[in-house]
């Protein structure tokens, strides 16, 4: 009974926590229409920062928690004005989650760069001496955090209600363009509610940082969780965020307690998926935004000049012999992250495909590399299949994943279809970490024979170069006849206008799913080559980070072209590991590629490249032909 | 339960006791027609009569609130709008809806989608007879274009070209659809004198190539040119219904124009 308290207690602690992240994201939410992918990141710097001013410098730890909000204010802020508000006049909403995926990803990086690797915990508020209640010993920090939480909710209500600031918050949140006629300075209702929501953020990791330990990357699990619990409440509710928090963290404490944690995650994930899709206002109803129902969600960012044909088979052909002749001039490190490389472009060019042509967003991708990777190692590793059969399983289950997947997610569209793939990923990353039986667990699965076909086994790199190399040009051959023909247009058409698609015949559901398992299978595919080149796969080379380093290739190289995923995949891949300053930086470096190409470079390298072609004077074709009969 | 009236293997649509309403707002109230097949036949009416919700309803873009259409003998309740468009009832939209980030060549080929037969691997593989397909395809889209004058914006993004063209576009990505009944919203909204002529001569050799053309349009002259059949929508009612001098001398109909609208039919 005392430990069942204990448990709940301890529930009811990270409950809070979580309802506080998730306050921050209903503000910017209800706001601004955004989901704002960075919130947890501000957490890790609340803690940080916290722990930097109170044991580094030595500062009293009041003094030192002060001065860390005050220090997630001036980001917060800074972010709001240079990028988020900058987005949000730029981008769909559907970019605008790219873009927070994309700052969640520049905070990670930078705090690497600044506090390390290792994990940080601050002191308890008042001392580690526990209060006992009926039994149970109760820590005093305990106290704090729901306090905490408390009065914030206080505060806010109060700050909502009954001033003018609230007022004017309010009514941006109801109809912006009404606020607006109204005199009131939306702009600066938004730059205040995503600092608020920082510095919120930030005073959640100030809570959490005596109970649990913190690192760099340690924003997306509260992103996750802040993330899970607003949805569940109800996107933009206050009342249903802070209802999801405290309920998501009872249930997280007991089911770990009970059951195991892997149960827990996996049962969190199943209920956002759940929720996402038969309740997108979530369980308390309070909700989403008008425009997140708009009919036509175009997603106008991709590459808009298209190379003509001579040009790119000149290009194709150019680039294949590079490619073959690669091998005689480098050699090893070059030559192994060449064929990374290789295998990379195979999973982007899927990507592409669904993103980039079809115009789905998927926050999700790794989560079929996984699959892949996974179903190819462990029906060799564990069942002694042979390479060709691990691929062939590998693509069977991620093709049914799709299948189930599409189908779950065929009514949602726009920003809640990626958060249903993220919901995906984050799902098959549990699954990858807790079913240690069959995956080894965290620290992955070794033994993994080389690829061999018909007695001839890629052991060596350079075969194993060819090998990765000629299957990216067999795919890349493949999906360029496929996009080209009337296929490529029925998703292109879908991407931009569904109701004119469907006013010409085209069925829009069923080239989704095409799209859909066309991607998955080319991410399958790379999973296993993946598997099959390390001789070893690890939940974090396949995670739910790896979907975002996809989205950042493909949106730094440009979308809606297959050669865009080339130039993205040698950016992140290749760039890296040549320049060594790079490779220390480099989540960084993807951080500010991907908020930096959504921003100022939409149209990707890729897109730059076929404008600047295309603005050199051509060859003028003009052939005017007077009015006739029609000859259909 | 009232009689269904019956209606003759003669319709192309056949339009039944049909109902929307928005909210309090009674779009489309108790309409009922015929479009005889072979027929260029003329929907007029002021701003906000219902028109184009007709023709989202008819589409099944939007959902019915009480009636049914059918076509050809086909009732149309239940269907996708993608497969009614199949079956061959085609549209266009009042503001032209090209798709962006495709060349105008591209817009007109994605019409052709209705009849593409090559499968996914057919393509995929290079396979002779689909690349014959697109051949031919890509060979009728250039002759339309062509008859158009459009041929020089071949390579062009389609949301580049001015809005007249840009219906134009979009007319020829319908038209090559060989539809049995294709569905005009407006069609010469924004065009100037010329394309407004260029326009009519399209929809007459269309209308001569054995299509059933059912248009709505403000522009009367064009109308009382070239329709055999002119239906007038007033407040979501069918109010009048007959050949062109008929619409023209009926008051009622002058009534509508004058009460609502600024613009007397001339
Ligand atoms: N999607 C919609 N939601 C609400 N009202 C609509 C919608 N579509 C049309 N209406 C209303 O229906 C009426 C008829 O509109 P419409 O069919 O566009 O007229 P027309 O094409 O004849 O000008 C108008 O009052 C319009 O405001
Ligand atoms: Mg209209």
């Amino acid at each position: 009974m005392d430990a069942a308290l204990a448990i709940t207690i301890g529930g009811l602690v990270q409950g809070s926590v979580f309802a506080l992240v998730a306050i921050g994201f209903a503000l910017v939410y209800r706001v601004t229409g955004t989901v704002n992918l960075a919130q947890g990141a501000f957490v890790v710097l609340g803690a940080l920062t916290t722990y930097s001013f109170e044991q580094t410098l030595g500062w009293p730890a009041a003094l030192a928690a002060l001065a860390a909000l005050a220090v997630a204010a001036i980001i917060g802020y800074l972010v709001a004005v240079c990028i988020f508000a900058p987005g949000l006049r730029r981008l769909p909403p559907s970019g605008m989650v790219m873009l927070t995926g994309g700052l969640l990803t520049l905070f990670e990086g930078a705090a690497l760069l600044v506090w390390g690797s290792q994990p940080y915990q601050l002191p308890p508020f008042s001392g580690y001496q526990p209060v006992a209640i009926g039994g149970a010993k109760i820590p005093t920090q305990a106290f704090w955090d729901v306090g905490i939480t408390a009065v914030v909710v206080v505060a806010l209500w109060y700050v909502l209600q009954r001033t003018t600031f609230g007022k004017a918050l309010r009514a941006c949140a109801e109809n912006p363009s009404a606020a607006t006629l109204m005199g009131i300075d939306v702009e600066r209702v938004r730059v205040f509610s995503y600092t608020a929501a920082a510095v919120l953020g930030a005073l959640s990791g100030i809570a959490i940082g005596p109970v649990v330990s913190l690192q760099f990357d340690g924003g997306r699990f509260f992103t996750v969780y802040g993330f899970i619990s607003v949805a569940i409440g109800g996107m933009g509710s206050f009342a249903g965020a802070l209802l999801g928090g405290l309920g998501l963290g009872v249930l997280q404490q007991l089911g770990a307690a009970y059951v195991s944690s892997i149960f827990a995650t996996t049962l969190a994930i199943a209920l956002l998926i759940v929720t996402l899709v038969s309740r997108p206002n979530g369980l308390f109803g309070r909700g989403a935004r008008r425009e997140d129902n708009r009919a036509a969600a175009a997603h106008p960012i991709g590459v808009r000049t298209r190379i003509a044909p001579r040009t790119a088979r000149i290009a194709f052909i150019a680039a294949a012999a590079v490619v073959a002749l690669l091998p005689v001039f480098v050699g090893g490190g070059a030559l192994s992250s060449l064929s990374i490389a290789g295998i990379v472009f195979i999973a982007v060019m899927g990507l592409d495909v669904l993103m980039g042509f079809a115009g789905q967003i998927s926050l999700g991708h790794a989560a079929f590399v996984a699959i892949g990777g996974y179903g190819a190692a462990i029906a060799t590793v564990r069942y002694g299949f042979p390479p060709l059969a691990g691929i062939a399983i590998g693509l069977v289950a991620s093709l049914a994943c799709a299948v189930v997947l599409s189908l779950i997610t065929v009514r949602l569209r726009g920003i809640y279809m990626a958060l249903a793939t993220l919901a995906f990923g984050l799902l098959v990353d549990s699954l990858a970490v807790g079913l240690s039986e069959l995956t080894g667990g965290p620290s992955g699965l070794t033994g993994v024979p080389h690829f061999s076909v018909g007695g001839y086994t890629f052991a060596d790199a350079r075969s194993n170069y060819y090998l990765v190399w000629g299957i990216a040009l067999v795919v890349f051959v493949l999906l360029a006849n496929v996009l080209r023909s009337d296929f490529g247009r029925a998703l292109r058409a879908i991407r931009t206008d569904q109701t004119a698609a469907l006013a010409l015949g085209i069925d829009v559901p069923r080239y989704k799913l095409y799209a859909f398992l066309i991607s998955a299978a080319c991410a399958s595919l790379a999973g296993s080559l993946y598997a099959y080149y390390f001789q070893f796969l690890s939940p974090d080379m396949v995670s739910t980070p790896r979907s975002l380093e996809y989205v950042t290739m493909l949106v730094i190289g440009g979308e809606g072209s297959l050669a865009g995923p080339l130039l993205g995949v040698l950016l992140l891949v290749i760039l890296p590991t040549a320049i060594q300053p790079l490779n220390q930086a480099k989540t960084l470096f993807a951080g500010v590629v991907l908020v930096g190409g959504l921003l100022l470079l939409p149209q990707g390298i890729l897109g730059v490249i076929t404008a600047a072609i295309a603005r050199k004077p051509a060859r003028a074709a003009v052939h005017s032909t007077p009015p006739g009969s029609v000859p259909t | 339960m009232t009689a269904q009236p019956v209606h003759g293997d003669g319709a192309a649509l056949a339009i039944r006791g049909l109902r929307k309403a928005f909210g309090g707002v009674v779009a489309i109230d108790d309409v009922s027609f015929d479009v005889p097949a072979g027929t260029l036949t003329a929907l007029i009416g002021p701003n906000g009569a219902g028109k184009s919700t007709l023709f989202n309803l008819l589409t099944n873009l939007y959902r019915t609130d009480a009636g049914t259409v059918t076509f050809f003998g086909t009732p149309l309740a239940g269907k996708t709008s993608d497969a009614i468009a199949r079956l061959g009832l085609v549209r266009t939209f009042q503001t032209a809806r090209v798709f962006p980030g495709m060349t105008v060549l591209e817009n007109v080929l994605a019409g052709m989608h209705v009849s593409a037969r090559s499968p996914i691997w057919a393509h995929a593989f290079a396979d002779a007879r689909a690349r014959r397909e697109e051949r031919t395809m890509t060979r009728r889209a250039e002759a339309l274009l062509d008859a158009i004058g459009l041929s020089a914006m071949r390579d062009r993004d389609a949301t580049a070209l001015p809005l007249g063209s840009q219906k134009l576009v979009e007319l020829a990505r319908a038209v090559i659809a060989r539809p049995r009944v294709l569905l005009l919203d407006e069609p010469a909204a924004g065009l100037n004198d010329a394309e407004t002529a260029q326009l009519a001569r399209l929809l007459v050799a269309i209308h001569r190539s054995g299509t059933t053309v059912f248009v709505v349009e403000h522009n009367m002259s064009l109308v009382m040119g070239i329709a055999d059949n002119v239906l007038v929508l007033d407040a979501g009612k069918l109010i009048a219904s007959g050949s062109p001098a008929d619409i023209q001398a009926n008051a009622a109909v002058i009534e509508a124009y004058v009460g609502r609208a600024t613009a007397v039919p001339t």
